[in-house]
């Protein structure tokens, strides 16, 4: 058996086990005969260890045989000559998504092994762990996506499945709207990431990410594209990461996305999907170096999500909020590392920080626990010594800053002023329209819904 | 405009003279004290005390303030009908409790005749039986049309009903088809004829069985759609809100709470924070309205509804507004009227109740906290929400309506927007009746004959027995079933005659938690010879507690009591040197590990950190994957790091008077000597000392659990009582203090040794103290005393297995024991213990008399000797006066909890956040949530709290009369109470406000050999069983060799 059979065996087994995972959990549900929760953890388990297996084994054979760039084809799944489309699932072996698959695999793995117990008894726990094997599976063909489609099927997993699990709670209110709400700035995202694709397919004729940045593995590839097209096609991706990765002006979402169960929150922030942006830029990173004023854009928006997401960290409260902006500082620095090139320790920073933050949120819960151990330990109140900041800047602009930190920089509400507004003002004058010709033509009121109570009344108890 | 607006404001407010403002503002300011009672207890949740939900309305009967509670909070009185059905369908109420409990409730009214259709016992107790769906008009529709409801009857539809039904209506149809009487009312004749000709009249003479079933629905559909027709509203109509809010949210949809609350969320949070930003909020000592003022005065929000915010600051500012001032200026703006006052300013509080009774309890009760809150800071609260409320309104309310109304008129505008809902829903009571009329067999023909009055009647009578009420009665029979359970099984289990050991072979005093129950079950199984005591596990020893390694002192008492005494643990005076090393060495550890926290959360610190991060996963994989593996080798990695093993207590006092500094930490001997008195004759246990005594107290520690405290000794304010059963031991082993107690004819016998233990009731862990003082001597009795103390723990941890379904009910005890350690460290285990849940009872008297009884965890069992006890009852009345309130308190917030784990409880603990290191959050910005999470209650039955006392009903009756707090939680019925006789088996049961006899239902009692043998591959909730083990120790020990 030569190298490329197992190494085709090896990836598929990647790519494999998650998908049966989903298949095998979907369809429990889907012909309702949810599978009982032992069985859901025993199948969660062989599949994630199957997987990380199997991408283990390909990062030693990689590392024995010295190969740096193993593609998997797995064929044109649509073809529309007519319209020049195709939609090409390939999957890439490189030094870029070695790394984070196997990332991927432990963190989910070990989330799940957390979630499998803290979820124990729920009403949602088959939805959970559906949900968990989308995100799997989204987040495994993200990183090893060849081709743009590729990367943004998995890109559309993670998003579909991170947002209902920010609803997961979906007989309150404010989880579902939040979930809505992290589900509207991803679809912005996706759309900027669906242009740029298009985009993509059109100067290169296909969104093969070999053809975008040359045929050397990464990091090594360059761009043969011109510096304009570069920096088109890598604005629309910045748009995109910057959604996912909620840098600036997308980060208002990162808090809202706590409503979920704390396992899925640790992967969100902590771990995995906010790093996905920054995991695309890395991905695109040959289009960056052709264009320095597109750097120069990654590295400013970076470093202002950063001190963006520290100063909001310092405000907050509450630990998951402190943590979620202290998440957004690093990528913010990640970002800019990426914007300046630094594309290895950009790689290693994102590990690093998955970990530690994965860690800090399951930890979350017993943070009073752990507190009082340090006070006990420190043998007093701990103090939050003042910082540079407070012992330098001056009252008033301190009172400002604090005010811009706990109002979260009115990101939301400029949003909401800027893009949500104009919306909802087109589509009421639209609806207001219909209405009018619906009436006329009809001769009297014709919106039933228009007699329905606006707010429906409070459960009310049988009588 | 304006000056319009002013000449037409509230009468009341502009007709106040101004040398009255201030009388004016101290009224308003009284109001709002009052209407803080109504919110939320709860504390920081760092010292959890478990309280009565409802304490604010314990001056009401049970019944009525459940009701007033669903009012004020929209929160469920009690389980909801299905689940009730659902208990009566599993057998755990029974049909005759039910019974029982209406005939009991109906009194004299069972026997009204109300109509052609029965006694309103009939009417009522048919309504009990099935179940009754209601629902909106449209849902009534469907039903109707979509479903099989006029086709068939029910399954559960008795079938002579059906048979009786089906024939009468035959014989009715056809003799009206056939005559066509002119007598028939023509209304009648209408529908009918309509009908038959659905269905095909000339075939009548074919129709099957089937058709005529769907036909008599039909009909029965129409007679009473009809009969209901016209019949008025019985009792008041609803009144319309009294917020502004719920007028807007009514009439367009839109919620300015959602807005509002955000932004105070996140200042209350801000403001109360005890040290968890690293910012602390500017202006902070100056009080919440000016901090806030200072904060927004000078903004320019974004929000659109924020935006005349900055202005209405200003303005307060101008005018020099004190928050009172500011308030009643809102109050005026907003058109609230005085009559108004008291019902707008306790909703607005409460829409955001779990903040505003933070606020309220950080303002009243927690002086000792980091940073309390000024006094005054609920009214600043309230003025600055309510000029959030008239931001948000002027904007959204102009929105919807698209024009600028003045606030004052708002409501009325805004009131006239909300859409019609017809008064009384037709649909609602024709189907209520329809539902009845097909269980209970009135046929059409029947119905059709009454009368409109007769129909008012009938509606009024089944609308006069509602949901909730028909719950009340289910849940009487709910507790009427256990309660008669328990009395049988007491009754039954009356065996003080039983032989009495004649020295037991060592004494175990715990607390009188339901925890321990079985733990002493357990021990008594184990050791025949052994006797256990249950006393309140701060046994007496009230005092502020600072551990060798804790940073502050703590009481550890019950909350009633504010401690005088302090009392420290220090490292044995010889290890003083390597304990000093040690604390610098925890203390630098510490500092490095609080900075790494920290730094990981900034931006430069956090590269530093990330880049390391990786290592995080190593302890990540290992504390989810091998928790109990990870917790042994960090308990290994401290105990370099903990001081020595080998402390003391600093317990003998110096100088008087008691205080926190070196000389004065510690009690008198007189205090000491006082202390042990109390304990023992509270207990009982005045003779017959074994050599060895043991005091356990106990404690819990767990991980994922903000909740943590709770877990804790209820006695000892949620710490963790082994310092006090150690501090007893000590002053109880001192020659001098004996010396003291044996003038006061209290004899312990010198060859007699205390020793102080903690039993961790999480993880099953019993630590003993100060071992190196127990003489040479006793140390064999020692060892068998902890051998069986170690099986104990090992059967205990088993027992409280098969409650956890991720154990496995065929685990051994060892298998067990080790499952509750991994459980206690786990950092994904939602449910380390199950705490108090399930406690049901509490049993005050000699243990001889429960010795033996299988009491599943759901006890307190307190020890008390009724012959030792003067004729006054003083024991007994100290015991109590600290045991019925601590005991009523956990039984009614599990209760609310558990009825309404949402409202009244804090949902489930799975989205929980951690904020200002004072309570939790669902998520990143939600209400603080109070009470008891859905993990903690999930296998609990809410059952008032049943106590049991050996006395006798005069003495009882004589405590009541003395305590006003007994007095109010017995009379209005918040606990259940019965005495046992301290000479025979008789029970009284107190109600009504009297003791009555109590006959037990059975005399049968199941009899086992041991507890494993009666919970053995069981995970639900069990019946009493008398354990023979106990009785004779040959048996037990022919077992073990076994």
């Amino acid at each position: 058996m030569d190298y490329d059979s197992i190494f085709t065996t090896l990836g598929a087994i990647v790519v494999i086990a998650p998908s049966a995972l989903l298949a095998v959990l979907g369809l429990g549900a889907l012909l309702g005969r949810p599978i009982s929760e032992r069985w859901t953890a025993r199948v969660t388990q062989a599949s994630v260890v199957v997987g990380l297996l199997a991408a283990g084994a390909i990062l030693v054979l990689m590392l024995l045989t010295g190969r740096r760039y193993v593609p998997i084809e797995v064929g044109n799944w649509v073809v529309i000559p007519e319209q020049h489309f195709h939609f090409h699932l390939k999957f890439v072996f490189d030094r870029l998504s070695v790394p984070f698959v196997v990332l991927s695999y432990v963190l989910v793995g070990t989330i799940g092994g957390f979630a499998n117990r803290y979820l124990h008894r729920e009403n949602g726990y088959g939805r959970f762990f559906l949900l968990y094997a989308m995100f799997l599976l989204g987040m495994v063909m993200a990183s090893l996506g060849g081709t743009i489609e590729t990367l943004f099927f998995g890109w559309e997993l993670v998003g579909l499945s991170s947002a209902l699990l920010v609803a997961y709670f979906q007989d309150r209110r404010s989880p579902v709207v939040n979930g809505q709400r992290v589900w509207s700035v991803y679809r912005v995202a996706d759309a900027a990431f669906l242009i740029a694709a298009i985009a993509m397919h059109h100067v290169t004729g296909e969104g093969d990410f070999s053809r975008l940045m040359g045929s050397d593995p990464w990091p090594e590839g360059a761009t043969t594209l011109p510096p304009e097209q570069a920096l088109f096609i890598g604005l629309l991706l910045l748009v995109a990461a910057a959604g996912k990765s909620a840098l600036i002006p997308f980060s208002g979402w990162l808090p809202r996305a706590m409503e979920g169960p704390t396992p899925s929150s640790a992967v969100f922030y902590g771990a995995l999907s906010v790093h996905l942006g920054a995991f695309l830029l890395l991905r695109v990173s040959p289009l960056l170096e052709n264009s320095l004023l597109l750097s120069a854009i990654v590295v400013v928006l970076g470093l202002a999500s950063a001190a963006y997401g520290a100063m909001t960290s310092r405000v907050q409260s509450d630990v998951k909020s402190a943590l979620a902006f202290a998440s957004l500082t690093q990528v913010g620095i990640i970002t800019a590392e990426i914007g300046l090139g630094l594309r290895y320790i950009a790689l290693i920073h994102i590990i690093g920080h998955a970990c530690l933050r994965t860690l800090q949120l399951l930890r979350a819960p017993s943070f009073l626990h752990d507190y009082h151990s340090l006070e006990n330990a420190i043998g007093g109140r701990l103090r939050n010594e003042p910082s540079f900041w407070e012992r330098w800047v001056g009252p008033d602009i301190r009172r400002r800053l604090y005010r811009m930190s706990i109002e979260r920089g009115w990101l939301d509400a400029w949003l909401n002023e800027a893009v949500v507004r104009p919306f909802v003002r087109v589509f009421q004058w639209c609806d207001a329209a219909e209405r009018r010709w619906t009436d006329l033509l009809s001769g009297t009121t014709s919106r039933e819904s228009d007699a329905a109570l606006p707010a429906a009344p409070a459960a009310e108890d049988q009588p | 405009m304006h000056a319009h607006a002013t000449t037409e404001s509230t009468p009341g407010a502009v007709e106040q003279p101004s040398d009255h403002v201030s009388d004016h503002l101290g009224e308003l300011l009284e109001l709002i004290e009052h209407c803080a009672h109504l919110l939320p207890s709860q504390g920081p949740i760092t010292t959890f005390v478990h309280h009565n939900t409802l304490h604010s309305l314990e001056e009401n009967r049970f019944d009525e303030a459940v009701l007033r509670g669903k009012t004020v909070y929209g929160c469920q009185p009690y389980l909801s009908e299905q689940h009730y059905r659902d208990l009566l369908r599993s057998g755990r109420i029974r049909d005759t409790d039910l019974v029982a409990v209406l005939l009991e409730d109906l009194d004299d009214d069972a026997q009204r005749f109300i109509g052609l259709l029965g006694t309103r016992y009939h009417l009522r107790s048919a309504m009990l039986q099935y179940p009754l769906r209601s629902g909106e008009d449209a849902q009534l529709r469907w039903l109707i049309d979509e479903t099989d409801a006029l086709v068939r009857f029910p399954a559960e539809a008795p079938a002579d009903v059906r048979r009786r039904m089906l024939a009468d209506t035959r014989r009715w149809v056809m003799s009206a088809a056939v005559e066509s009487s002119p007598r028939e009312p023509v209304r009648g004749q209408e529908m009918m004829s309509d009908l038959l000709g659905q269905f095909g009249r000339r075939r009548i003479e074919h129709w099957s069985d089937a058709d005529w079933e769907s036909f008599t629905l039909h009909l029965l559909w129409r007679v009473c759609h009809q009969g209901v027709h016209g019949v008025p509203r019985f009792g008041p109509a609803p009144t319309p809100s009294i917020r502004h809010r719920d007028a807007l949210l009514q009439s367009s949809g839109v919620d300015i709470d959602q807005v509002v609350n955000e932004v105070l969320i996140r200042f209350c949070a801000a403001f109360l924070d005890q040290g968890y930003a690293h910012w602390s909020l500017p202006q902070r000592e100056q009080g919440f309205f000016k901090a806030f003022a200072a904060l927004y005065g000078d903004s320019r929000p974004v929000d659109r509804w924020m935006r005349r915010l900055p202005s209405e600051l200003a303005r307060a500012e101008q005018e020099g507004f004190s928050p009172l001032e500011s308030i009643a200026d809102s109050l005026d703006a907003l058109g609230v009227t005085p009559a108004e006052r008291e019902e707008f300013i306790s909703q607005t509080l409460l829409a955001l109740r779990g903040w505003a009774g933070m606020i309220w309890q950080m303002e009243t009760n927690a002086e000792w906290a980091v940073h309390p809150a000024p006094i005054g800071t609920l009214t600043e609260f309230l003025a600055v929400r309510l000029l959030l409320e008239r931001s948000a309104l002027e904007y959204s309310g102009s929105q919807f309506l698209g024009e600028r109304v003045e606030l004052r008129e708002l409501r009325t505008v805004l009131r006239r927007r909300v859409p019609h809902t017809p008064r009384v829903s037709v649909e609602q009571r024709a189907f209520l009746v329809f539902q009845l009329a097909r269980m209970r067999g009135w046929t059409p023909a029947e119905l059709h004959s009454l009368t409109k009055s007769e129909w008012s009647q009938l509606v009024e009578e089944i609308e006069a027995f509602p949901s909730v009420e028909r719950r009340r009665i289910y849940h009487l029979a709910y507790e009427r079933r256990y309660r008669n359970q328990t009395l049988d099984a007491i009754a039954a289990h009356d065996r003080y005659h039983g032989p009495t050991v004649d020295r037991p072979s060592f004494q175990a005093v715990c607390c009188i938690d339901d925890r321990e129950e079985s733990f002493r079950r357990h021990m008594e199984e184990i050791d025949p010879r052994c006797q256990t005591y249950g006393a309140a596990g701060f046994y007496a020893v009230a005092m502020y507690y600072r551990g060798a390694s804790d940073a502050h002192y703590r009481p550890l008492c019950p909350v009633i009591i504010k401690p005088r005494h302090y009392v420290r643990e220090e490292a044995a005076y010889s290890l003083a040197a390597s304990s000093r090393t040690r604390s610098q060495t925890r203390r630098m550890l510490g500092q490095v590990t609080h900075r790494w926290h920290l730094g990981s959360r900034t931006f430069l610190g956090g590269i530093v950190t990330a880049l390391l991060g990786s290592l995080a996963s190593i302890p990540m994989v290992t504390r989810i994957l091998l928790p109990r593996l990870t917790a042994q080798v960090n308990r290994l990695l401290n105990s370099f790091l903990l001081p020595p093993p080998v402390t003391e207590l600093m317990i003998a006092r110096l100088e008087d008077p008691p205080g926190p500094e070196e000389a004065h930490l510690g009690y008198s001997q007189e205090e000491m000597a006082g202390v042990v008195e109390r304990v023992l004759r509270e207990t009982g246990m005045t003779a017959n000392f074994s050599r060895l005594v043991i005091m356990i107290g106990h404690g819990s520690g767990s991980l994922n659990n903000p909740h943590e405290s709770a877990y804790n000794c209820g006695a000892c304010s949620g710490g963790r009582g082994g310092p006090n059963a150690r501090a007893f031991a000590q002053m109880a082993n001192m020659p001098k203090i004996r010396e003291m107690l044996r003038e006061r004819s209290l004899e312990i016998p010198d060859e007699t040794v205390f020793v102080g233990a903690y039993h961790n009731t999480c993880d099953e862990d019993v630590v003993y103290f100060d071992l190196d003082r127990v003489p040479r001597g006793h140390r064999a009795d020692f060892e068998a005393a902890r051998q069986v103390i170690d099986r104990a723990r090992e059967r205990n941890a088993h027992e409280r297995c098969r409650r956890f379904l991720s154990a496995e009910l065929s685990m051994s005890p060892e298998e067990a024991l080790q499952h509750v350690e991994a459980r206690a460290e786990d950092l994904s285990e939602a449910r380390p213990e199950y705490n108090h849940a399930t406690n049901a009872l509490c049993i005050v008297g000699r243990r001889e008399r429960t010795r033996g009884l299988f009491l599943d965890r759901r006890a307190f069992v307190t020890s008390y000797d009724p012959t030792q006890d003067d004729e006054e009852a003083t024991i007994l009345a100290r015991i109590l006066s600290a045991a019925v309130p601590v005991c009523a308190g956990i039984s009614l917030e599990y209760y609310f909890s558990c009825v309404d784990a949402v409202g009244y409880g804090c949902g489930s603990k799975l989205p929980h956040n951690v904020v200002s290191l004072l309570g939790v959050m669902e998520g990143a910005a939600s209400d603080l949530r109070t009470g008891l999470s859905q993990q903690m209650i999930e296998i609990h039955e809410p059952l008032r709290i049943l106590f049991i006392i050996e006395t006798t009903p005069e003495k009882m009756m004589s405590i009541i009369g003395r305590n006003p707090t007994i007095e109010r939680l017995v009379c209005n019925e918040w606990v259940q109470l019965a005495t046992l006789d301290p000479h025979s088996a008789a029970l009284q049961l107190f109600q009504h406000g009297r003791f009555e006899e109590y006959s037990p239902e059975t005399t049968d009692l199941p009899h086992v050999a041991s507890s494993g043998q009666w919970y053995r591959g069981r995970r639900d909730h069990l019946g009493f069983a008398s354990i023979e083990a106990d009785a004779s120790p040959q048996s037990t020990a022919a077992q073990e060799a076994a």
